[in-house]
Parts: C-alpha cells; sequence; structure tokens
C-alpha cells in the first residue's frame, strides 16, 4: 500500500497545483464521454423498442380464397406442430375486414366500394421468445411457403433485422466518432502529465539518486492520468443524467409515447461501469505514455 | 569496498574525463579525491553513483560490477549508497523530515520505523527542531546537514560526496567535516571530492590526486 498511497497523495497534490490545466484535461474527456454516454443512451432505448418489436414479430400466412376447411384444419395443425410456434390464430376474410374498418375508419369509403371482400383469410402465428429469428422460423416460412392454399407467407422480422443493421451501423459509426474524441482527451490528458512530470523534474531525478523504485517514480503521473480520465468520466455521466432528466421531464411521455416503451431509460448498471472504467482506463494509458520519460 | 580498473569515461569529441584509472579504496576508508578543475574528481563520483555508465573498464563496488546491472538493480544499489553534493539535492516542496524520511518510504519501512530512524538522525544532525522546515527556510550549513541526514538515513555501507563544502563558509566546512569523520568512525567507508587544501589537512586521511582523468604522481609506465 506504501507506493499506491504515496502516488495517489503525489498525484492529488499535482492535480491541485495543476489548477486550470487540469481542468481543461477534465473537461476535454468530460465532453468525450458526454458524446459517448449521449449516444448509449440513445441506443439503449432504441435497442429497447428494436428490441420489443422483434419479440413480438409475427409470421402472417395469406390462404387463397379457394382454400377448403380440410385442407385449412390439415395447415393449422401441420402449424401448431412446428417448434418456434408459441400461438396460432386463424382470421377469417370477414375477421380481416372487420379489423380493417375498425383500424383505419377513415378508408371506410374505399372498402365499401369495392365489390367483394378484398382481404385473405390468414393464420397469425406468434412465435416463441427464444426462436425469433433462428433456423426454425427459417423453416417454419419456407416450409409454409411452398404448401398447397398458402398464397403469401410474410414475417415481418425480416426487416426488422435490416432495422436492427442500421442501427448496429449508426452504433458502430458513433463508436468510432467517440473513439476519435477518446484519443484527443487521450492526448489532453498526457500533456497535463508531460507538464506536471516537466514541473517535477528536479525532484525525480533526486528520487532517482535515492534509489527510488520505478513504481515510486511513474506512479504517481500514472495515478494522476487516472484520476484525471476518472473525474472526466464521473462529470459527464453526472451531465448526461442532468440532460437525461431535463429530457424526461419535458418531453418523457412524448417520447415514450413515440416508441411505445412505457418510459424513456436512463443507462444500466453496465454501461454506467463501461464510462467510468473507461475514464479511469484512458487517463491511466495516457498518464503511463506521458510518464515513459520519469524512467 | 571499491575498485576501479581501466576505467575510462569519454564525453564527446573524444575528451578523456578518466583514462585507464586503478583505484581500490578499502572497507571502512575514509578517502579524499582531489585534484584542479577537470581532473576526474566529479565524473569517478558520478560513476560510482552509476549517474553515468563507464565508456571502458570497470567499476567493482562490494564485489558487484556496476557496469553489468540493470536499470532496477541501478537504482536497489543506490539505496546502499548515500549521496551528498555540493547543491544538496533537496526537494524543494518537501519538509527536512519528509527529504529524509523518503529514503525510507521507498525501502517500504513501515511508517513508524520511519519517524523513528527519521527523527534520530536528524537529531544526530542537531536539526531536530527544524523537522517541518521547508529547505528554502534552511542556511546553507543546515541543508547540508539534512542532505547528510537522508545520506545516513538507511545506514549505508558507502557514502560519497561531491565537493560538500563548496558552498559553506571554513567554520560550517569543518562543522560537516566532522559529521563525515563520525560517520566514518562508525564503519561506513567515505569518499569525499573537495579541491579544499585546508580541509583535507585537518581531517588529515588517506588522499587520491587526480589530474587529467589519471591517478597524479605516479610515474607514467604506472599510470
Amino acid at each position: 500500500m506504501n507506493v499506491v498511497g504515496y502516488a495517489f497523495e503525489e498525484a492529488w497534490a499535482s492535480v491541485r497545483r495543476a489548477g486550470r490545466s487540469a481542468a481543461v484535461s477534465i473537461g476535454t474527456i468530460a465532453i468525450a464521454f458526454l458524446t459517448l454516454g449521449g449516444f448509449m443512451l440513445v441506443s439503449v432505448n432504441v435497442q429497447r423498442v428494436l428490441d420489443r418489436w422483434l419479440e413480438s414479430a409475427e409470421v402472417s400466412v395469406y390462404l387463397h380464397d379457394d382454400l377448403s376447411d380440410e385442407l385449412r384444419a390439415e395447415l393449422e395443425t401441420y402449424v401448431r406442430q412446428q417448434p418456434a410456434v408459441a400461438a396460432v390464430e386463424y382470421v377469417a376474410k370477414d375477421k380481416a375486414l372487420e379489423r380493417f374498418r375498425a383500424d383505419f375508419p377513415e378508408l371506410l369509403e374505399v372498402t365499401s366500394s369495392v365489390a367483394r371482400n378484398p382481404f385473405p383469410s390468414a393464420f397469425e402465428i406468434r412465435l416463441r421468445r427464444d426462436a425469433t429469428g433462428t433456423a426454425a422460423v427459417d423453416d417454419l416460412t419456407t416450409g409454409l411457403a411452398g404448401r398447397d392454399g398458402v398464397a403469401d407467407v410474410r414475417y415481418d422480422r425480416r426487416w426488422l433485422t435490416r432495422l436492427a443493421g442500421i442501427v448496429t451501423t449508426a452504433q458502430v459509426a458513433a463508436g468510432v466518432v467517440a473513439a476519435v474524441l477518446m484519443l484527443g482527451a487521450a492526448f489532453t490528458v498526457a500533456a497535463v502529465v508531460r507538464l506536471s512530470l516537466h514541473a517535477r523534474r528536479e525532484e525525480l531525478d533526486i528520487m532517482q539518486l535515492v534509489g527510488a523504485p520505478f513504481s515510486y517514480l511513474r506512479g504517481p503521473f500514472i495515478v494522476e492520468g487516472l484520476l484525471l480520465g476518472g473525474v472526466g468520466a464521473a462529470v459527464a455521466l453526472a451531465g448526461i443524467a442532468l440532460l437525461f432528466t431535463g429530457i424526461s421531464r419535458w418531453l418523457g411521455s412524448d417520447l415514450a409515447g413515440l416508441m411505445g416503451t412505457g418510459q424513456v431509460h436512463f443507462l444500466g448498471l453496465r454501461d454506467v461501469a463501461i464510462m467510468l472504467f473507461g475514464g479511469l482506463g484512458v487517463g491511466a494509458a495516457a498518464g503511463t505514455v506521458a510518464s515513459r520519460s520519469a524512467r | 569496498m571499491i575498485e576501479t580498473q581501466g576505467l575510462g569515461k569519454i564525453y564527446g569529441r573524444g575528451l578523456h574525463a578518466l583514462r585507464d584509472l586503478n583505484l581500490t579504496i578499502e572497507k571502512g576508508e575514509f578517502v579524499f579525491l582531489t585534484g584542479p578543475s577537470g581532473a576526474g574528481k566529479s565524473t569517478l563520483l558520478r560513476l560510482l553513483l552509476l549517474q553515468e555508465r563507464p565508456s571502458e573498464g570497470d567499476v567493482i563496488v562490494g564485489g558487484r560490477n556496476l557496469a553489468r546491472l540493470t536499470r532496477n538493480q541501478v537504482q536497489a544499489y543506490r539505496r546502499t549508497v548515500g549521496f551528498v553534493f555540493q547543491d544538496f539535492k533537496l526537494i524543494p516542496a518537501k519538509s527536512v523530515f519528509e527529504n529524509v524520511s523518503f529514503a525510507l518510504r521507498v525501502l517500504g519501512m513501515p511508517v513508524e520505523q520511519q519517524r523513528r530512524r527519521t527523527y534520530q538522525v536528524l537529531k544526530w544532525v542537531g536539526l531536530q527542531h527544524r523537522l517541518n522546515s521547508l529547505p528554502e527556510e534552511l542556511s546553507g550549513g543546515e541543508q547540508q546537514r539534512v542532505a547528510i541526514a537522508r545520506a545516513l538515513v538507511n545506514e549505508p555501507h558507502l557514502v560519497l560526496a561531491d565537493e560538500p563544502t563548496g558552498n559553506l563558509d571554513p567554520d560550517l566546512s569543518l562543522e560537516i567535516m566532522n559529521l563525515f569523520r563520525d560517520i566514518n568512525a562508525s564503519g561506513t567507508t567515505v569518499v569525499v571530492a573537495t579541491h579544499d587544501r585546508e580541509l583535507i589537512k585537518w581531517v588529515g586521511r588517506r588522499v587520491v590526486q587526480l589530474e587529467h582523468g589519471q591517478l597524479a604522481g605516479l610515474p607514467e609506465a604506472a599510470k
């Protein structure tokens, strides 16, 4: 504990001495992590919406109008036997028309003007939670498409998967931007640590002559970077929490309604840990690089 | 204790600060290194403290060839050697007590023991009343006594001093030399570089005279 205690004592004293330059360094780290945290916050909520949509994704099997009751019953039995299927509902032509009229009353005239019911009867298949997006679902849709009496098979998860792909790409791009910002922040931390090192050059020379181990020589500078990074990340987290509270208060219900999730969510414990440890890590790495000349 | 074999130090443009130096200093000896400016006194001390590496030859201290030590071993070796410089080399932002106790702290010694030893050695050099003072608040003589206390606090086998009285008046110089005599009396090997002939005469110990990086007074063939 001796060397760790010494490193923290000296690092804290150095941060206090550095004053404004330490504040600038903390500020740049905070901006980088505020950006990262903002992306994470948006990502967390978009991901929840996507997950909900993906979980409720259904397979719709549209049937030919001339399908006999016997064939329909056979088809229903086949569907119920599939491992990916949780529940099946048969929607007759009349019921489909009824639903459409209830969901889109403004289009009532359109349906009335058509001579006969244009909606096909269908099976609406709800999938088991653990089965969505698996090979079992692909087998189900492929198998159904080839059967007699089936006009079309629609699986709305396909476009959701594409949407999820777009979201993932956006997340990666955001990650790259955050990484670039963090690199910039790391350079700032390294510059501040180098200034401290320069200010204590004489002291370091004397410490070397006394035979101080390298852990005593470099430790305080690594810890200084660690402190700057950690405080920067903590400031960013506080900023995100403030922003989140403000946005939730003013737009929370609108946003939640738009997303259909009931409420907007803050970062999870894992995300908070990633940000804090990320800040500590970036700071410590910058301190380690900057303190190489202390040897 | 100390043995140099064909020791040489060459700086840029072929300047020989030391040339083929063969010197033996026995354990427990008190030796003055003297000679005019540029004779190689400080260079020899820098090599003994491993602030620099020799260009040629070997320096053997306590049976260890210093040229072969790794960076970590150099630091460990320095912890067994006390040093005193003309310009004191005290850490300006640390108190007298901290300047001395730091040498023990890096050894990983328990805090209570550090405090006791530091107080004892500061009392020995007569500075027990200045424990919390900063170096800039002390006189030259007091600063040098702090440096001596730091050099002694971890009970080294060897103490090296480079012009330790260079910044002090004659009375203070004698006082400092008395401290070195007392250190030597306890069995510690002491090597002091100085060009102060009066001081050397007054202390009356073995003198190694250097000239142009070589032992002076030896016939050319014996150098």
